[in-house]
């Protein structure tokens, strides 16, 4: 009887030591982590759409419309250049990959040009679906214009196409899908005059 | 003495080769070369935190609980390791982040804590858990460089056999862990066999 009390006082002693060790550490380091994730965030959206220097979440009634009917889209932001002119919008997208949803950014700038486009966290094929995340193939969404949809071709890139990932043709249309899905509501956005200020 | 328990771990007992501990990352993450070094050198990391702390506490925790007094230490090191990486070293989280959970459910930690740290002392347990874990990283290494070379043509993503070589993808896929640690584990018996003849 006694036994039992000493081995689960010692077993509640470890415990509890391990469980503040944890709060301590969560204290010291959960600011910080929400800190690096929005930097994360802000570092793709540069990426996307270098012309800007800060961005602003598209709210209201606009990124009501956009969510709703420009699926697969999630977020929307609008690019400031350094005089607080408008220069473009970046979307973010969540279309359906081969291995589940994936996380597209696409920037596209008032000349109707896509500047760039990201494909952040994803669960695709290793060595297949996972190239969407090179540099080798998402530089080819870059420069291709805004005025029309872009195309998915398996054999080589030409026009307003890019070539798919060989072998992963299922992913290359997903992210094509995000990406024209922003197109979309691009357009939209500046058919109702814009937004932001 | 203390040098045969940092060695044993390399080749004689390998964690992968000999004792065919902790198969699940193993099959898992080495998809390439550079996964199953950072799998590997992650996971190196706990083992020696975690040989060293049940070590020193060996002797105030009672036989009855010590397994879940394990699982208690080295769930909150995985947990404090994740946050402290994810805070403060956000690049080394991007390529390692994957596998530090995963860390958890790797039997490795847990049957050298009960087999070797819960006997032996603080300066030989952490030389077995070096041993162990960088043998758990050299088998790792060598798989992933494999499953690589065969499924993508390439280490490190140097490209070693050629424009011409059409990637084996299966390697990298699933089925592919199975294939070649099956041969590798071949290899190495037959290579044991011979040079204890």
């Amino acid at each position: 009887m006694k036994d039992i009390f000493k081995t689960g006082l010692i077993l509640l002693i470890i415990s509890v030591i391990a469980a503040m060790s944890l709060a301590l550490t969560n204290e010291v380091t959960k600011d910080k982590i929400i800190e690096q994730r929005a930097m994360a965030n802000e570092l793709a959206k540069m990426q996307v759409l270098p012309e800007a220097t800060r961005f602003e979440d598209v709210t209201g009634e606009m990124a009501t419309e956009i969510i709703e009917n420009y699926a697969p889209i999630v977020e929307a932001y609008i690019g400031y250049g350094s005089s607080d002119e408008i220069v473009g919008y970046v979307f973010k997208s969540k279309p359906t990959g081969f291995g589940g949803p994936m996380d597209v950014v696409t920037g596209i700038n008032l000349n109707s040009e896509v500047t760039g486009l990201r494909v952040g966290s994803h669960q695709e094929t290793p060595g297949l679906g996972a190239k969407g995340t090179d540099a080798a193939y998402y530089e080819q969404y870059a420069g291709k214009s805004a005025a029309e949809l872009i195309g998915v071709s398996k054999t080589a890139a030409s026009g307003n196409d890019i070539q798919a990932i060989t072998g992963a043709t299922i992913t290359s249309d997903a992210i094509t899908v995000g990406a024209n899905a922003s197109i979309d509501a691009f357009h939209m956005i500046i058919e109702q005059g814009g937004v932001g200020n | 003495m203390n040098i045969k328990n940092f060695t044993n771990g390399l080749i004689k007992e390998n964690p992968i080769f000999v004792q065919l501990l902790g198969m699940c990352p193993t099959l898992a993450v080495t998809t390439s070369a550079v996964n199953g070094i950072g799998m590997g050198l992650a996971t190196t990391a706990v083992l020696i935190s975690s040989n060293a702390v049940i070590s020193i506490l060996r002797k105030f925790i009672p036989a009855k609980v010590r397994i879940p007094a394990f699982v208690v230490i080295i769930a909150s090191f995985v947990t404090i390791v994740g946050m402290l990486m994810e805070a403060f070293t956000p690049s080394l989280f991007t390529a390692l982040g994957l596998f530090i959970p995963l860390i958890v459910v790797n039997c490795i930690i847990l049957a050298r804590a009960e087999s070797f740290a819960y006997k032996n002392g603080l300066v030989a347990s952490l030389m077995d858990g070096a041993g162990m874990g960088l043998g758990f990283t050299l088998g790792l290494f060598v798989l992933g460089s494999v499953r690589e070379l065969f499924g993508n043509g390439t280490i490190f993503d140097v490209s070693l056999l050629g424009a011409n070589y059409k990637p084996a993808l299966i390697m990298i896929l699933p089925p592919g862990a199975f294939l070649a640690l099956g041969i590798l584990l071949a290899l190495y018996n037959v290579v044991q066999i011979k040079s204890s003849k």
